[in-house]
């Protein structure tokens, strides 16, 4: 289906595909070196030796960015051969997943290392599927990630995935239009109301704020970020008490309604909008504020189809008094398959794909925001995507989705509840009743 | 009569490979809907009327069952009568009747996702019929046809029946063409108006060529998928839920095979229902013709 909606947040477009494109042959270049440093010593024969292990991950940008990463794997050392199984893309998630839970539930290691969208961590944690990696990365290896996607990776205590790249909310707002009516970029969200109407009261634009209210996917998003941002959350970390109908949850959702009931600061048309309909109003300059992911920027950037080129900056997501920035996590993390017969050569190879300068390769080749604060301090990352730098801010308050294996039907229930409560404005009553409902899918 | 190997043999490749893509997969759905298969959950145990008892207090279904019977009936019925006029028109002879006989057939021909995006940018609070409707001053605000609850079945409802009326034009004008042009001559003689012609001689002959083609109508309007999975995601409040939308997040994105089974089996009895339905209609009508 060619509809561009990107709940997982993955920052795929074109542009980008052949920015990376470019930054592959570069790399191409440089991988002899990195292949001679790799087979310095032994000097045994290759062939027959190698212990062959499978990669499973869904396709980011073309099937020669992975598998040439994966390539430079391969020739890097002799001990282990990668062999990448393509799966389709992220924009077809549903299928990725399928795919994946018919080949883990087999359990016959048909796969050994496989990638996932963050949301399916506990559901394959919880159903004995992926290998928990705790004995493989100590506590000073997890140190080494932003804590939300650590935080992400976690199940009942244990790490189930190693974290690949990840995408969060953001803010992105006018620089222009703020600085000419004196508006300060928004810290709370009674600023960005403030904000948001003044500039709709000028004239200046005819949407204060756009977000998303879609009965899909990224309304979860959303709402993880507007009731994070109040010190609530949806469910308790112990996933089983579901917190979703608490005080400060009401109180976030009843923001949600006010921004286009009370408040006017946006169209009524929310309800019906995923993240390109939310976007297209902002890059036409008709918007002050947007809620939306990563890829916005390069499109904001494009002259010929965005009329704020050069008018935008990028922030964290307001809070409520008391609380704290929250943003919602997306990305793609590595998943070991608990039924592998070579679990170490499988670790060999996540630990090399999961490194700082695997990372790099991944940001700057293929536009995916490491995770790994240091990355964000190379200079290479700062010549090839000034912009990525700047994420790293944004990044520190990434915060999951409920984690439960049972995520997707949970998912689905939510995002029927919190539609019905934004659209009826009814909404202590349809928070308790979706609680209800997630309680019921718990058990 | 003696039983002739030759022509038999003849039709088993017809007829099992009609067994294995039609009735196989229909019995197999009805199968599972007994079942609690589940690749998440990892059962597969046969239950009963477990799912059918689930499916009896599932809300959420009953208001995705309740929706689409109304998009069936709005649309079918409104595609019906659309439909009649345009292809009465198409059948007079006018200068371009080619012309425009190929150009009606254009929206039927776009892919239904391109209908939906398509729909989404006109119907949105800032797009083009918001526009007209403002400056024509119809209403003082931009409506807000997709996000609101009560409107959004009904814009979806427009988007099929703009992209399907086509289609019923074509098959009534194809039974218009079948009625002999005597009949239209005879009826002149004995002093008809084209008024009474037309309901005295022209709609029952084409009656059923109309049941048949609203019975098609109504089976495929019954498992609208494309229009709200692209345009409201099945929101707002669940207001454009659809047995098919409803069937795929719970078999695909949960992966509740057997639940999901027992949804398409119900979709299954609706429809058979349904054709039912048009069947006493048509039979009727022949038995009155014959």
């Amino acid at each position: 289906m060619a509809v561009r909606s990107r709940p997982d947040g993955s920052p795929l477009s074109r542009r980008n595909f052949v920015k990376g494109a470019g930054a592959v042959m570069a790399a191409a270049a440089a991988a002899p070196a990195l292949a001679a440093c790799g087979s310095g010593g032994t000097g045994v024969a290759t062939s027959g030796g190698r212990t062959t292990i499978t990669f499973a991950s869904a396709k980011f940008f073309a099937q020669e960015s992975i598998g040439q990463i994966v390539d430079e794997y391969n020739n890097s050392q002799r001990l282990v051969s990668v062999q990448f199984q393509e799966l389709p893309t992220p924009s077809q998630s549903t299928e990725v997943h399928q795919q994946l839970v018919q080949s883990l539930s087999r359990r016959d290691g048909s796969i050994d290392v496989f990638t996932g969208d963050i949301i399916w961590i506990s559901e394959f944690a919880g159903a004995g599927w992926s290998a928990p990696l705790d004995s493989y990365f100590g506590p000073s290896v997890k140190a080494q990630y932003f804590p939300g996607v650590i935080d992400a990776c976690t199940y009942a205590g244990a790490m189930h995935a190693l974290p690949w790249f990840i995408d969060a909310g953001m803010l992105y707002y006018r620089k222009d239009l703020l600085a000419a009516a004196g508006v300060a970029v928004p810290a709370s969200w009674s600023e960005l109301v403030a904000g948001a109407q003044k500039l709709l009261g000028a004239g200046k634009v005819s949407d204060g704020y756009n977000w998303q209210a879609k009965q899909a996917e990224v309304l979860v998003c959303d709402l993880v970020e507007f009731i994070g941002s109040n010190g609530g959350s949806i469910l308790a970390p112990d996933g089983k008490t579901v917190t979703i109908a608490e005080p400060n949850a009401v109180q976030a959702v009843q923001l949600m309604v006010d921004t286009f009931s009370k408040d006017k600061i946006t169209p009524k048309s929310v309800l019906s909008w995923d993240e390109v309909p939310s976007e297209l109003p902002f890059l036409g300059g008709k918007a002050a504020f947007l809620r939306n992911w990563s890829f916005v920027w390069n499109d904001a950037q494009n002259k010929s189809s965005s009329a704020v080129a050069g008018k935008v900056g990028v922030a964290k997501l307001p809070a409520f008094p008391g609380g704290k920035s929250t943003a919602c996590l997306g990305g793609y993390q590595f998943g070991m398959n608990a039924s592998s017969t070579k679990k170490s050569a499988a670790i060999d190879f996540l630990t090399w794909m999961s490194s700082p300068a695997t990372q790099l390769k991944w940001a700057t080749q293929l536009g995916l925001a490491p995770s790994r604060p240091s990355v964000y301090k190379q200079p290479e990352l700062a010549k090839v995507n000034p912009f990525m730098v700047s994420l790293q801010d944004i990044f520190t308050g990434g915060t999951p989705r409920p984690k439960t294996p049972k995520y997707s039907q949970i998912s689905l229930a939510i995002q029927a509840g919190v539609s019905a409560a934004l659209a009826t404005g009814e909404v202590a009553s349809n928070l308790s009743s979706t609680k209800a409902q997630i309680e019921q899918i718990i058990g | 009569m003696r039983l002739r190997l030759g022509p038999l043999l003849l039709v088993v490749p017809m007829l099992a490979s009609l067994l294995a893509v039609s009735l196989y997969p229909v019995l197999r759905t009805i199968w599972l809907a007994f079942r609690n298969t589940s690749l998440a959950a990892q059962g597969d145990r046969f239950t009963g009327l477990a799912n059918a008892r689930r499916l009896a207090s599932d809300s959420h279904f009953w208001k995705a069952w309740r929706q689409t019977l109304e998009f069936t009936a709005a649309t079918t019925i409104a595609e019906t009568l659309l439909g009649l006029v345009i292809a009465l028109a198409l059948y007079k002879r006018f200068r371009g009747r080619g012309f425009v006989r190929a150009a009606v057939l254009v929206p039927w021909a776009i892919p239904t996702v391109v209908t939906a995006r398509t729909f989404s940018w006109l119907f949105d609070q800032g797009g083009l019929v918001n526009y007209l409707l403002v400056k024509t001053h119809l209403v003082g605000q931009p409506v807000n046809f997709l996000g609101s609850t009560t409107l959004a079945l009904p814009t979806l409802m427009a988007a099929d029946i703009w992209k399907t009326t086509p289609f019923m034009a074509l098959l009534l004008l194809a039974g218009l063409q079948t009625i002999p042009p005597g009949l239209d001559e005879a009826a002149r003689i004995d002093g008809a108006s084209s008024w009474s012609y037309f309901w005295r001689v022209r709609l029952p002959l084409l009656m059923p060529t109309l049941l048949v083609a609203s019975l098609l109508r109504a089976l495929d309007a019954f498992r609208v998928f494309d229009l709200p999975y692209v345009v409201t995601g099945g929101g707002p409040a669940s207001s454009t839920e659809t047995m098919s939308t409803y069937a795929y997040n719970v078999l695909f994105s949960g992966l509740e095979i057997g639940y999901g089974s027992a949804i398409a089996t119900s979709m299954f009895i609706t429809e058979v229902l349904i054709a039912c339905a048009f069947g006493v209609f048509i039979v009727r009508r022949v038995r009155q013709e014959g």
